[in-house]
């Protein structure tokens, strides 16, 4: 193994050679500083191999050939390795990156760069505090010498403030050394760690001071100005460098120290990690620049590991795994995204819209964003659970909670601008890449997913990148260039070819799931056949979605139910993202998704206590340090799993994200996505039972949440005037009553959600399809717009009526089942007054659906229409599809229902149903379905052949020969009776709907932006305020410790 | 309870005794709303002389295929919801096809007509049809939930939901009648009953007095016989259902048309003495007096 001096050595000495090299000698000094940071890399390469594959172990290097305290020693171990690895790799990419500028300014600049590599290097080898102290003045020096290569004029000023703040803490630090020698008479790390620093005199000031120092290097807020104006101003390439090197070196260095301060500092650095975190994520909200974003993430990332390493009482061994995980994943994706921002002209975040046209620039864009986010399959996934595993354990729940929302915050503005960049309109010029940039961007990539694989490997889990589902969804990343017909094939075959493969492992309940999932899903995909093109994205994201749904129902333990969860989220966000107008949609959907993600998993953190892997099941059986907790638990995956399924209060991101998807998404994320939330309602319940908190029963605040839901979502659906946010408001009504069966907490209860999971599947999809075709050929979805349509479209007709006939729940069709079993069910009700609300929702139904119907086909027909054409073929046939198990359900509810009763019978053996030949009986009633349909279609069929009969000579008249007092009108615009369609309605029960809700997220997210702009005005750009905002820092950490 | 083939004759006998009995009850409640206002009145057998003019009528006109479904759709509902209902306590010859559901299966065959018939006349493409169905589907959306309601508390009152069961726990003398055991809920399906006869004050949704509105506008000939012969047929289906949960159903025919013309003529009796409301009006008379009735049935059953 190569020495891991030769790191430095390396560096140091072709800094040199490229002294004695000619001016002009250009090439050869670029190739001299490649050559010396590959080397540097091929060094750590063979160390961290050594370390992780062959188990070596960590190797002491003593300068002067004699121990400390008499030299300085360097440490190469597991995390120096791959700390150097990570610095070196960053260095010679940057380097790469930079070619051009480099090449121009010549020897000198790669000279600095060297030496900065080197010195960041060091900084991770070395024990030595003296020695640091060196090593971050080197970093000084070169830093601002990197500066400079940028062309902004404001690098230099930034520079220039840069320096001043540095000396600052360079006094600190050096005071904080000279004293700590003082006390312990050591210089080296370890030596003042076993010499008990803070119990000498003085030592905990010297050590404070030295602390605060190289915290101060992590750039805390507030005093962090500086590093904003260079991460702003700096070339690309060295704010990589900046943030993902230096980053990584500093945090190590405070690692390191804090092995002086010991178990104290800990909380310390906590503190200022978390409030780091928050105020850098608030701050970076309101930002429009996209390098000064991208620097308070940097910030915030930073934070959130220094707040790790304050953590380690309690991660213990783990703090590697989870501290690296989040600082890789940080490094990675940041290094790549300032590389990103180089190749964006504007800098704006909206000018990132240039990406679009390069799908791979693009691609790699979303995964630095994922992993940013703590998304799966990256290392910040993995680590985001362990962490929130350990922190639930010890009950440190409001530090759990600071970073889950801060982690939320984030996410808001990185996927804000993930929106920007797919959604704005791209600026005409062309993006340039040249093949190093690409070079360096790529490897970022490449290491992402790389660094994804290792983390699930080391997690002791299934390695999320070894799933077949995800394997499949992601294989279509590769398959981008065939045309969409051929993957929308081979998408239907995974799909079904998985439920063949899979389908006798579900229990009757997890089977209806998978039937929907899977076949359902494949059977809305042949609406897909009617695209035409590749469709660059829509199938890595809607396979990517039901493979998270696959992966879900076969979960059992809880770290697979929350990757799969978190999948699926992702996989449903891009393809609403693909929507024209879905922009805000799409970002209100990921976040509130997001928000109940983390409160699943804190739910799951809290009912583990620590438990490394935690079976869904036990959640009915829990442990002794558990069980207090269980209503909180119960709470916290209630609303997680509500944030899905669109329970009020957390309903507003619905309408826009479904009614703004294309034509084929609509139903996957409505009849589809939705039952995601209600399969987790069932697993809790199932598990959990009924709970009660400060005296209340949770399941009864469910029933009254459900009964809202269903009211406010039907009446919200009348007064729409587009055609699919009517059907979504309708979705949350219809969410809101399967939630009311299972908050029932009885067999039928159960048995009506489960036949409302059904239905709803059925007909929800068959409506947006039909909607989504008839907006499609009219290009509009305003229905006031529209009339008439029954005579142009007629095939999108039938199953609209077919649908509203059974979601109103009118016999013959399936929709009564469901309303027939809730009577039954709520005959044994505990609460009586949630009823009368989802009494009250009950007709609401009819006046929307009227309205649906009516205004858009039925009426008068428009000019504009008259040549428009029937929907497409591949739109018409699954709603046909639709329209043929909208009848056999309705029929013979018992192939579907039948063996869920007996299954519900395990966990409330009264009160099933008797299934005796085509009849079904409750204790209470009774409904045959096969009778009512014949009854219905006899009496029906006799009365329209008495009707041919007696009037077989009608004629068929023009569209306008109607009575009109007295007139004969021929403007169908103003004879067709559609807009403010329930005018009486809205005057007497308008006042239900005013946006409450909507206002109370709108303020919520207002104030943060106002907290963030008031925020920011604190870095007022003069590198005076910016020295205060450090000695502010000092005092008021000082303060807030209590003094030392 | 099982289906035999002799149900079918006796089904169609209920169906001519009730369309013949709704006509003449129909024409004798307007006569009696005329005489309050001191004006003559049709004879008793207009609507059967109406009926036959229609079906004479030469001229037949449709708009399309659901405008001509329209009808059908109405009286199907009409004829389904009698049939599905027992008319005659204790009779096996008059419990009609009951055996293929119960009260829940009523209570939602109800909306089968009305939605038939409001998708027929939107075809018709007169903004007047859609203005009535608005009208009517706003208001009934409130009428029906004390009606809802007052089903509801019944059924938790006599703990089945099967009609033939709650009409047999009413028997044995009138104060074992709902109407005495749980007045409150008789109250508010007696309410909500005003709100479904089109009658005033609740009938600005057909508004058949000054200007044509409401599905029937556009509808003529058999189209309108067909309506017609619901519209006997239907209000009697209706107070079928409420003479059996509330007034103990009837186990004869005299009985039956006693008492049904008794529950026919309190809309009646309402109708003439008070005015019309709008339809934002009503929705708020319902949401105040009547809805809270229901609520309380259900609180205090």
């Amino acid at each position: 193994m190569v020495s891991a001096l030769y790191l430095i050595a390396a560096a140091l000495a072709a800094a040199f050679l490229l002294g004695l090299l000619k001016e002009q000698w250009r090439g050869a000094a670029y190739a001299v500083t490649l050559a010396a940071l590959a080397f540097m890399i091929w060094v750590s390469a063979g160390w961290l191999w050594a370390f992780a594959l062959e188990g070596a172990a960590p190797v002491e290097i003593f300068t002067a050939g004699a121990e400390p305290p008499f030299a300085i020693n360097l440490r190469m171990g597991l995390a120096e390795a791959a700390l150097t690895l990570l610095i070196n790799l960053t260095g010679l990419l940057s380097a790469l990156y930079l070619k051009d500028a480099l090449s121009r300014l010549g020897r000198r600049a790669l000279a600095v760069l060297l030496i900065a590599i080197m010195a960041l290097c060091g900084i991770v080898l070395t024990r030595d505090v003296f020695n640091l102290f060196v090593f971050f003045e080197l970093i000084v020096i070169a830093t601002g010498g990197l500066v400079l290569l940028s062309d902004d004029d404001h690098a230099l000023a930034a520079g220039f403030k840069y320096l001043i703040v540095s000396q600052v803490i360079s006094v600190f630090l050096l005071v904080g050394i000279i004293f700590a020698y003082h006390a312990t008479g050591t210089l080296n790390i370890d030596g003042m760690a076993g010499a008990s620093l803070g119990l000498k005199t003085g030592g905990a000031l010297a050590f404070f001071l030295m602390f605060i120092a190289v915290v101060a290097e992590l750039k805390p807020f507030p005093a962090n100005g500086w590093a904003l104006d260079i991460y702003e101003s700096a070339h690309p390439a060295f704010s990589a460098i900046f943030s993902a090197a230096t980053g990584a070196a500093a945090l190590y260095a405070v690692d390191k120290l804090l092995l002086i301060g010991g178990a104290d500092w800990l909380p310390v650095a906590t503190g200022i990690g978390l409030v780091t975190f928050v105020a850098a994520n608030i701050l970076a909200l309101p930002q429009t620049n996209d390098r000064r974003l991208l620097g308070y993430s940097s910030i915030a990332q930073t934070g959130l590991v220094l707040a790790v390493l304050g953590q380690r009482d309690i991660l213990g061994d783990a703090t590697p795994y989870i501290a690296f995980g989040l600082l890789a994943s940080h490094a990675v994706a940041k290094a790549g995204l300032y590389w990103l921002s180089g190749l964006v002209a504007g800098r704006a975040l909206a000018d990132w819209a240039a990406l679009r046209n390069r799908p791979l620039l693009l691609f790699a864009f979303v995964t630095f964003i994922c992993m940013l986010a703590g998304l799966p399959p990256f290392p910040g996934f993995y680590a985001k659970w362990e962490l929130a595993r350990f922190l639930a354990a010890e009950g440190r729940l409001a530090l759990l909670a600071l970073i889950l929302f801060g982690a939320l915050v984030e996410a808001g503005y990185l996927f804000r601008w993930l929106g920007y960049l797919i959604k704005r309109e791209a600026p005409a010029a062309e993006t340039a890449c040249t093949p190093h940039q690409a070079t360096a961007v790529f490897a970022a990539v490449i290491a992402g997913w790389a660094l994804g694989f290792v983390w699930g490997d080391l997690s002791g889990r299934n390695n999320l990148l070894l799933v077949l589902p995800l394997l499949f969804a992601l294989a279509f990343l590769l398959l981008e260039w065939l045309p969409a017909w051929t993957k929308n094939t081979l998408a239907i075959a995974g799909m079904v070819g998985w439920f063949v493969l899979t389908w006798t492992e579900y229990d009757p309940l997890r089977l209806i799931f998978a039937v929907i999932f899977l076949i359902g899903g494949a059977i809305t995909l042949l609406a897909s056949y009617a695209a035409h093109g590749r469709r660059i994205g829509f199938y890595p994201s809607a396979m990517l979605m039901y493979a998270g749904m696959a992966m879900l129902i076969r979960a059992t333990d809880s770290f697979d139910f929350f990757a799969a969860w978190e999948l699926l989220t992702v996989g449903s966000y891009f393809l609403i993202l693909r929507g024209k107008h879905s922009e805000p949609h799409a970002l209100s959907y990921i976040l509130f998704s997001l928000g109940g993600a983390f409160l699943i998993l804190a739910g799951f953190a809290l009912a583990a206590q620590g438990a490394p892997h935690f079976d869904i099941a036990s959640l009915g059986q829990l442990g002794q340090p558990a069980q207090p907790l269980a209503p909180w638990i119960f709470l916290l995956l209630a609303i997680g799993f509500m944030t899905k399924t669109a329970a009020i209060g957390v309903h507003i991101w619905l309408p826009g994200a479904h009614a703004e998807a294309e034509t084929d998404v609509s139903p996957m994320v409505s009849g589809i996505l939705l039952k995601a939330g209600l399969f987790g309602l069932f697993l809790l319940l199932m598990t959990m039972g009924r709970q009660r908190l400060y005296g209340i029963e949770l399941t009864h605040a469910l029933l009254w949440i459900a009964a809202l839901t269903a009211l406010l979502g039907n009446l919200m659906a009348i007064f729409q005037e587009d055609a699919k946010r009517l059907l979504a408001y309708s979705s949350i009504g219809q969410m809101g009553y399967a939630l009311f069966g299972l908050a029932l907490m009885n067999h039928l209860g159960w048995l009506m959600a489960l036949m409302f999971v059904i239905n709803h599947y059925i007909y929800k999809a068959m409506l947006f399809l039909s909607i989504g075709g008839v907006a499609k050929r009219t290009g509009t979805r305003e229905m006031y717009r529209m009339g008439g349509l029954i005579r142009m479209m007629p095939l999108s007709f039938i199953p609209v009526l077919i649908g509203i006939i059974a979601v109103s729940g009118v016999p013959p069709l399936s929709g009564f089942g469901g309303r027939w079993i809730f009577y039954n069910a709520i005959m044994t009700a505990e609460l009586r007054l949630p009823l009368v609300v989802i009494f009250l929702a009950g007709p609401i139904a009819f006046l929307y659906l009227f309205r649906l119907i009516h205004t858009i086909f039925l009426g008068q027909l428009k000019d504009e229409f008259r040549r428009v054409r029937e929907a497409p073929f591949w739109i018409v046939l699954p709603q046909m599809i639709y329209v043929v198990l909208l009848l056999v359900f309705a029929v013979v509810p018992g192939l579907a229902l039948r063996h869920v009763d007996a299954y519900l019978n395990r966990f409330f053996p009264e009160g099933g149903l008797g299934w005796t030949g085509p009849a079904i009986t409750s204790s209470y009633g009774y409904w045959n379905p096969i009778a009512i349909m014949i009854v219905v279609g006899v009496i029906f069929a006799t009365l329209l052949a008495w009707l041919l009969f007696v009037n077989r000579r009608a004629q068929k008249v023009r569209q306008f020969n109607i009575v009109f007092a007295a007139e004969r009108p021929f403007r169908p615009e103003t004879t067709h009776y559609a807009w403010n369609f329930f005018a009486p309605y809205r005057k007497a029960m308008g006042f239900l709907v005013q946006p409450f809700v909507t206002r109370f997220w709108e303020t919520l997210t207002d104030l943060l932006h106002t907290a963030g702009d008031l925020a920011r005005r604190l870095y007022d750009g003069n590198g005076q305020s910016y020295a205060f905002h450090f000695l502010a820092f000092v005092v008021a950490v000082f303060l807030l410790r209590g003094g030392v | 309870m099982q289906f035999e083939w002799m149900k079918i004759p006796y089904a169609l006998l209920t169906l001519f005794i009730v369309v013949n009995f709704g006509m003449l009850l129909g024409a004798f409640i307007q006569k009696i709303g005329a005489r309050v206002g001191r004006r003559h009145g049709i004879p008793v057998w207009q609507n059967h002389i109406d009926l036959i003019k229609n079906y004479g009528l030469r001229s037949s006109i449709t708009h399309g295929t659901m405008f001509y479904l329209g009808p059908v759709f109405r009286l199907s509902g009409g004829v389904g919801l009698l049939l599905f209902v027992p008319t005659i306590h204790g009779s096996e010859m008059f419990s009609n096809l009951s055996f293929a559901g119960d009260l829940i299966l009523a209570l939602y065959f109800v909306f089968f007509g009305a939605l038939g018939m409001a998708l027929g006349a939107g075809e018709s493409g007169h903004p007047h049809a859609a203005i009535g169905v608005t009208r009517g589907l706003s208001q009934m959306s409130m009428a029906e939930l004390p009606f809802a309601l007052a089903t509801f508390s019944i059924a938790l009152q006599y703990q089945t939901l099967s009609i033939t069961d709650i009409v047999a726990a009413q028997q044995g003398g009138m104060l074992n009648w709902t109407l005495f055991t749980n007045p409150l809920a008789v109250a508010a399906a007696m309410l909500s009953f005003l709100g479904s006869m089109m009658r005033p004050p609740f009938d600005v949704v057909l508004a058949p007095q000054e200007i044509p509105i409401g599905p029937p506008t556009e509808y003529h000939s058999s189209y309108l016989a067909l309506m017609q012969t619901n519209r006997a047929l239907f209000p009697i289906a209706k107070i079928v259902i409420y003479m059996n949960l509330f007034f103990g159903g009837a186990a004869s025919w005299p009985v039956f048309f006693f008492k049904v013309f008794l529950i026919y003529l309190w809309s009646a009796f309402v109708g003439v003495v008070f005015p019309r409301f709008r339809v934002e009006q009503s929705i708020r008379w319902f949401l105040v007096w009547a809805v809270p009735l229901g609520v309380l049935s259900i609180l205090l059953v």
